[in-house]
């Protein structure tokens, strides 16, 4: 048993450090949570995405030959983690560059997909940023059941169908998208291919979703006539669902210390305001706040055990889901925390957080008015809890 | 970063598993809620002979020297099959600190007989202030010229009934801080003018009132130094905190382990119980919780074990170890039924120790208060720029 770092995540944690205070404006406090919505947030990102690419950070992850330094599991927490709390904007590539379909390209790409794709995204350069689509507004959790298909006509395939809560789609230079190519499969998990889409192509329409707070984050993407060149289709045919559910595995290594960081951050801010307040004098406020503590406490050492499974070769089932669960239990307690903490001011917009009378630059806010979308986004908590059931527990399928 | 059990570890889990098991099956559990000394010598013996009460005593000592996360883990088996036996007060809240404060002689006399299973000892430390704080404390050593003489009443010490010898936490002069001006005494059960009670807590576990009249104890008995013992109760709360929070941990993990084979087992409406996404989602919220509280507790243990500063850690243990525990209990019952509320399930013994493992050594409020005196003291890291 032993819970110290090596040195060589301690150097990186430390240099880690020593970038965020070089590169970000005094007080920064991350964006994060809605980096796409704003031209001058996202551009700030592209532009640290950039620095992070120079350093190598950006994939770090990755094996040398593809622009990555091929770091260790733990390297990644380390760096997640600091990324987190400091507010590293840019570090994922629109959604899942990094993550997910560097990752899955390297795994099931063509040699001439992994030549002209992976650079990109390791570049830092707009041209390198993705979005995902996966859910359609039939096909929520129940995601084997989308709708959107592909056919194949020669050396094409047509895509009609839509997407819905694509995020940073209208962002995004390419979308790695799940279709329908067999909808007569014995399963109809077995009837989906993944293909890389151009979202300049014609027939690609972005219609923007606005959330209650008036943030720009998801889409609806609509696909009519959308010829796509067969060389665009990733691994086989209808082998789509394999590759996604095996390509998961990589961005776990990412998640839980990105989630354990950012928290951390939003305590530590709040610990201040306390003080500088004088609010330590409640007793109530005491104890949420210690509360808050240990189940942050409790998300790290979780979020390392998870890690620590995968560094010995072990490919987790049910932790990730356990993770996302508890982290979104944390965030709505931070958030109620938060606010709470804030009193009266909690109640300004947080699309204006330049208002003389914003707090902690509008985060509680915007931490309070987004984190039922986490909980919601990549899986709903009872979604997570369903497969911590039957993976973790080993109990009877339940839907 | 490295969350394996050593080779000694995994031994000590499995083969306190199994003698456990074989020595203390839970019909024994009942019996031995009626059992006047609340615990059974010769399993004791048994124990000692395997050498768990000197697991973590140096050699010289009679001890095995091993390291404080190994007691944790062993612990967390006795929790698991809920022991009723004096170990966790003779070993965690004596033995630790006499080995540490204690003069050679003194540790050259004692913890060979606590390593070999002579004598039981127990910690006075609670009075019927029921207060873990120092201001708690208000039972007198007045000074003479050869003794210290004990006056007052000690309250909630977990078998005194039984115990060769006891560490009265008492105040030996009046000071304006409240931690200042205590001391802890070496005390004979037997000597003269003490007088115990069992008290009928649910746990049945034969915690007592202690009642000291005009008790002399030897001025040579002082742990530590005269009038810093709150400093030897700080060093006895971080380590025992962690130790009670593991054997809460098995406890829970049995618990959980019960209602889920119950859950798989049991079939209404044609299906197995577990199946039904409203007992599953309370199972899987119990199991996560237990999972993180394990890793919590072998944090704690783990900075105790390297020496680190632990005061923050082991509270975070207990506060979460009270909350687990009585959740999982509850959650437990509920997945079972009414089976559940019956004294035929073994579960009734894991819920009926909730209240004594919550209060020994601070509800959850008290450890919430440390946590946020630790919070209010620190230097957040995005300032430390």
């Amino acid at each position: 048993m032993d819970f110290r770092f090596g040195e060589k995540e301690e150097k990186l944690r430390q240099e880690i450090r020593k970038f965020a205070k070089e590169e970000l404006p005094p007080g920064w406090l991350s964006t994060m949570l809605e980096e796409e919505s704003e031209d001058e947030d996202w551009e700030f990102a592209m532009s640290i995405a950039k620095k992070l690419a120079e350093r190598g950070w950006l994939t770090m992850s990755w094996p040398e030959e593809y622009g990555g330094k091929g770091a260790s599991l733990w390297e990644q927490l380390v760096y997640s983690e600091e990324a987190s709390y400091w507010g590293i904007p840019g570090v994922t590539m629109g959604v899942g560059g990094v993550d997910w379909v560097g990752p899955s390209l390297m795994m099931f790409g063509s040699e001439e997909q992994k030549k002209k794709y992976l650079p990109l995204i390791a570049s830092g350069e707009p041209d390198g940023i993705w979005c995902t689509a996966y859910s359609e507004p039939n096909a929520g959790s129940d995601f084997a059941k989308i709708q959107t298909r592909a056919v194949r006509e020669g050396d094409e395939y047509v895509i009609n169908g839509q997407k819905i809560w694509t995020s940073a789609a209208h962002r995004a230079k390419w979308c790695w998208i799940a279709v329908k190519t067999d909808p007569d499969a014995t399963k109809p998990h077995k009837g989906i291919s993944v293909f890389i889409v151009d979202m300049k192509s014609k027939g690609i329409t972005v219609r923007p979703l606005i959330n209650y707070v008036g943030h720009h984050i998801f889409n609806e993407v609509f696909f009519d006539d959308l010829r796509v060149p067969a060389a665009n289709l990733v691994g086989k045919e209808n082998n789509g669902w394999y590759q996604l559910m095996h390509a998961l595995g990589f961005e776990r290594g990412s998640i839980a210390g990105r989630c354990y960081g950012y928290n951390k951050r939003i305590l530590d801010e709040l610990i201040e305001y306390t003080r500088e307040r004088g609010l330590f004098r409640e007793r109530e406020i005491r104890h949420k706040l210690a509360d808050v503590a240990i189940e942050l406490e409790t998300q790290k050492v979780l979020a390392y055990e998870t890690i620590w499974k995968m560094s010995k070769g072990a490919s987790p089932i049910y932790e990730p889901s356990r993770d996302k669960v508890f982290n979104d239990h944390i965030l709505e307690r931070l958030a109620m925390l938060g606010t709470e903490i804030l009193g009266c001011y909690s109640q300004i917009d947080p699309l204006s957080r330049n208002c003389k009378w914003t707090k902690l630059n509008g985060h509680m806010e915007s931490l309070f008015w987004l984190f039922l979308g986490y909980a919601i986004a990549a899986g709903t908590d009872e979604v997570e809890m369903n497969i911590v059931g039957q993976f973790g527990l080993k109990l009877p399928k339940s839907y | 970063m490295d969350f394996d059990f050593s080779e000694d570890q995994t031994m000590i889990i499995d083969s306190a598993r199994k003698f456990l098991e074989k020595e203390c099956p839970k019909d024994k559990v009942r019996k031995l809620k009626e059992d006047e000394k609340g615990y059974d010598p010769e399993t004791w013996g048994k124990m000692a002979e395997m050498g768990w009460m000197g697991l973590i005593l140096p050699e010289e000592y009679e001890g095995i020297g091993m390291e404080f996360f190994d007691l944790t883990l062993l612990m967390e088996e006795m929790g698991r099959n809920i022991l009723p036996a004096p170990f966790f007060h003779t070993v965690a809240l004596c033995s630790l600190p006499i080995l540490e404060y204690g003069t050679s002689e003194k540790k050259r006399n004692i913890l060979p007989k606590i390593a070999c299973g002579e004598e039981i000892w127990t910690l006075a430390l609670t009075e019927p202030s029921a207060s873990y704080e120092p201001s708690g404390i208000g039972i007198h050593a007045i000074s003479s010229e050869e003794d210290y003489v004990l006056e007052g009443t000690k309250l909630f010490v977990p078998f005194a009934n039984v115990a060769d010898h006891l560490l009265v936490v008492a105040r030996t002069s009046q000071q304006e801080n409240p931690q200042e001006g205590i001391t802890v005494l070496i005390v004979d059960a037997g000597s003269p003018g003490i007088k115990t009670e069992v008290i009928p807590t649910t746990a049945n576990d034969k915690q007592c009132e202690v009642v000291f009249d005009k008790v002399r104890v030897p001025k040579d008995n002082v742990l530590g130094e005269v009038g810093k013992g709150w400093d030897i109760v700080e060093f006895i709360l971080q380590r025992a905190s962690v130790l009670k929070s593991a054997e809460m941990l098995g406890g829970a993990q049995f618990v959980l382990e019960m209602a889920n084979s119950y859950a798989k087992e049991r079939v209404q409406f044609d299906k197995p119980i577990g199946s039904f996404q409203a007992i599953q989602h309370k199972l899987a919220g119990v199991f996560i919780d237990v999972e993180g509280l394990r890793r919590l507790v072998y944090e704690a243990a783990w900075h105790i074990s390297t020496g680190l500063p632990s005061r923050l850690l082991t509270s975070m243990a207990k506060a979460k170890a009270n909350e687990v525990y009585k959740r999982t209990c509850i959650e437990g019952i509920k997945v079972h039924g009414a089976i559940g509320f019956t004294e035929e399930l073994d579960l009734g013994l894991y819920y009926r120790r909730t209240k004594a493992f919550e209060f020994a050594l601070g509800g959850t409020g008290f450890h919430r208060e440390r946590v946020a005196v630790e919070l209010e003291g620190y230097d957040p890291l995005f300032l430390r720029r």
